[in-house]
């Protein structure tokens, strides 16, 4: 009983290995052509220079900062679905670890497209390396900047050797049941992976400890991105709340993520015995649970600024939610605070197609998060005749939307190319 | 020579290693198992993985660096920026810390393809038996019937 359950399992999911249909061509179509389009802009920007962006004084990061911490924040739900779940034995992280590690590696391979894009003149980028210049200074190390380099680069090479040791004993599988030209590769990539003792034995203890140095990096990383803004003194951004704050904000938009990545993956890839209501219900959880946590970011920074009776301060956040971006600061709060408390309520939690809805708008929400806090901060500092607006130009709207694209590209070939699913947890966990 | 003993179910492979155990266990080469059983490593009695050694080196490894390799750049080109101290503490610690979990990640990587012996050249080239089918075996020692 147990072996016909083993084979049904492996043939489900390396089923969505064949060959894709109508949807996934016309979503792959889609998304690779508004990330051809983002790269053009690029290229239009690298050709004209940085001044075809709307970043000028006094607002001089605009939605590429804004992108770029939006897409770091979205790698976390990875980590914490693989390693911090692993670590808490949840099993139902085995429907959902997959998908949310390659998320995890897409999201950084975006991310760090953001910082080179905002260099404006991205062939310096080795500017940011550590490595002695001609006059044999070295960066600075002070700088929460060149923290950053490290923090997103060690993020992003973890996660990689993360998701492919996870993924190796399926490797075989597909080696095994695959033929041609696809088996040859899985041959390669699985190492000769057999399941011997020794290998098992080790792989164990191998998984525990990337899951256990994995996990540090979840409240890390987004710390130290929050710190870029924390260590300086414009008013909103200094403030010892960012790094717990920018880590729950984080948890929540990736898992908001997950959500809008695996609802349609499950329907359309007919994984529906796999990814069940109760997974969805318990991932649900966890973004309530954040969203909560933000919410209750929101208003301690809000009541800090006011209890304060710093004037740029209280200045700051009363400009946030009465000045130019208002619109978009009280639709982040419908999409981060308002609408999650819904699920509270039990039979939405478990309703797929409502969480998937709720996911795009904490999409929404959570990046508006970002172009608030940046863009309403810089636009009102402390001298009011250095006050100013800020509005993205059609090349920064069009990178942004060819991050999405390049990001969507990513993950549907992923789709194509490697098991969505642990097929070695789904037979381990099986009843 | 071998000879491998393949079963449709986990109860039936533990049962009959179970067996081959209190008979003859020296007959055992390997097992081949499609998911890690925690009951047959304990049968097999297998020893804890060195692979934390491993891990514990590259993560004390990747600690010093970091500390080492920061003050020696302030200290090549001795520079005041912001009237901090040359060798600041609280900032190289962050370097520090994301180097231990860098090359302690790393390090436990290597090792564990060095502990099992992977990856095996030959078949990453062509399948040589014994061959996981999906399966749990016990491979034996001895010519297939």
């Amino acid at each position: 009983m147990s072996a016909q359950r083993e084979e049904r399992i492996e043939r489900d999911v390396l089923a969505a290995l064949g060959r894709p249909g109508p949807l996934w061509i016309l979503g792959f179509l889609t998304s690779a052509l508004f990330f051809g389009g983002g790269l053009a802009l690029w290229g239009y920007q690298v050709f004209r220079g940085l001044g075809v962006a709307g970043i000028n004084h006094p607002v001089s990061w605009g939605v590429y900062i804004a992108n770029f911490v939006f897409w770091v924040g979205i790698a976390h739900s990875g980590t914490l679905i693989s390693a911090v779940l692993f670590l808490f034995r949840a099993r139902f992280r085995s429907s959902f670890n997959r998908a949310a590690e390659a998320m995890t590696l897409f999201a950084l391979m975006t991310a760090g497209l953001f910082p080179l894009i905002h260099l404006g003149r991205v062939w310096v980028f080795y500017y940011l390396l550590p490595y002695p210049n001609e006059r044999q200074l070295w960066v600075n190390f002070r700088s929460p900047l060149i923290w950053d380099v490290f923090a997103v680069t060690t993020y992003m090479i973890v996660s990689a050797v993360f998701f492919y040791v996870g993924l190796l004993p399926d490797l075989a599988v597909a080696r095994r049941r695959l033929t041609g030209i696809a088996q040859k590769i899985f041959r390669v990539l699985s190492l000769g992976w057999r399941g011997t003792q020794r290998q098992w034995r080790h792989y164990g203890k191998l998984y525990l400890f990337l899951a256990a140095f994995a996990t540090p990096l979840v409240a890390s990383v987004h710390s130290i991105v929050s710190w870029d803004f924390a260590i300086s003194i414009v008013p909103g951004w200094h403030t010892t709340i960012f790094a717990p704050y920018f880590v729950a904000g984080a948890i929540l938009s990736g898992t908001a993520m997950v959500i809008t990545l695996v609802a349609p993956m499950r329907s359309i890839l007919k994984l529906e015995e796999y990814i069940t209501p109760s997974h969805f219900e318990a991932i649900a959880k966890i973004l309530l649970l954040t969203s909560l946590i933000v919410s209750y970011a929101y208003i301690a920074e809000t009541a800090l600024a006011f209890y304060g009776h710093n004037a740029a301060e209280a200045g700051q956040f009363r400009y946030r939610m009465l000045g130019d971006y208002r619109v978009f600061f009280w639709t982040m709060i419908l999409c981060n605070s308002v609408l999650p408390l819904s699920l509270f309520v039990k039979k939405l939690r478990r309703n797929i197609r409502y969480l998937f809805v709720l996911s795009l708008f904490v999409n929404v929400g959570m990046w508006l998060e970002r172009f608030v806090l940046i863009v309403t901060s810089l636009s009102h500092e402390y001298e009011p005749y250095s006050w100013g607006s800020y509005s993205p130009s059609f090349v920064e709207i069009g990178i942004t939307l060819g991050s999405f694209g390049l990001f969507f590209s990513l993950y549907l070939l992923f789709l194509k190319t490697l098991p969505v699913l642990s097929i070695t947890e789904l037979k381990e966990h099986q009843p | 020579m071998s000879r491998i003993l393949r079963f449709a179910s986990k109860e039936d492979f533990l049962a009959t290693l179970r067996k081959q155990i209190e008979s003859d266990r020296e007959q055992i080469l390997d097992i081949l198992m499609p998911y890690p059983l925690p009951e047959a490593q304990q049968l097999m009695k297998v020893t804890s993985s060195r692979l934390k050694f491993f891990a514990f080196t590259g993560a004390v490894t990747g600690f010093a660096s970091g500390l080492l390799f920061t003050s020696y750049t302030v200290l090549s080109w001795p520079l005041i920026i912001g009237g901090k101290p040359l060798i600041s503490i609280p900032p190289f610690l962050i370097i520090a810390y994301i180097l231990t979990i860098l090359f302690g990640s790393l390090a436990c990587f290597v090792g564990f393809l060095w502990l099992a012996r992977l990856p095996e050249l030959p078949r990453l080239v062509r399948d040589e038996e014994p061959m996981e089918d999906g399966r749990f075996a016990i491979v034996l020692k001895g010519e297939s019937p």
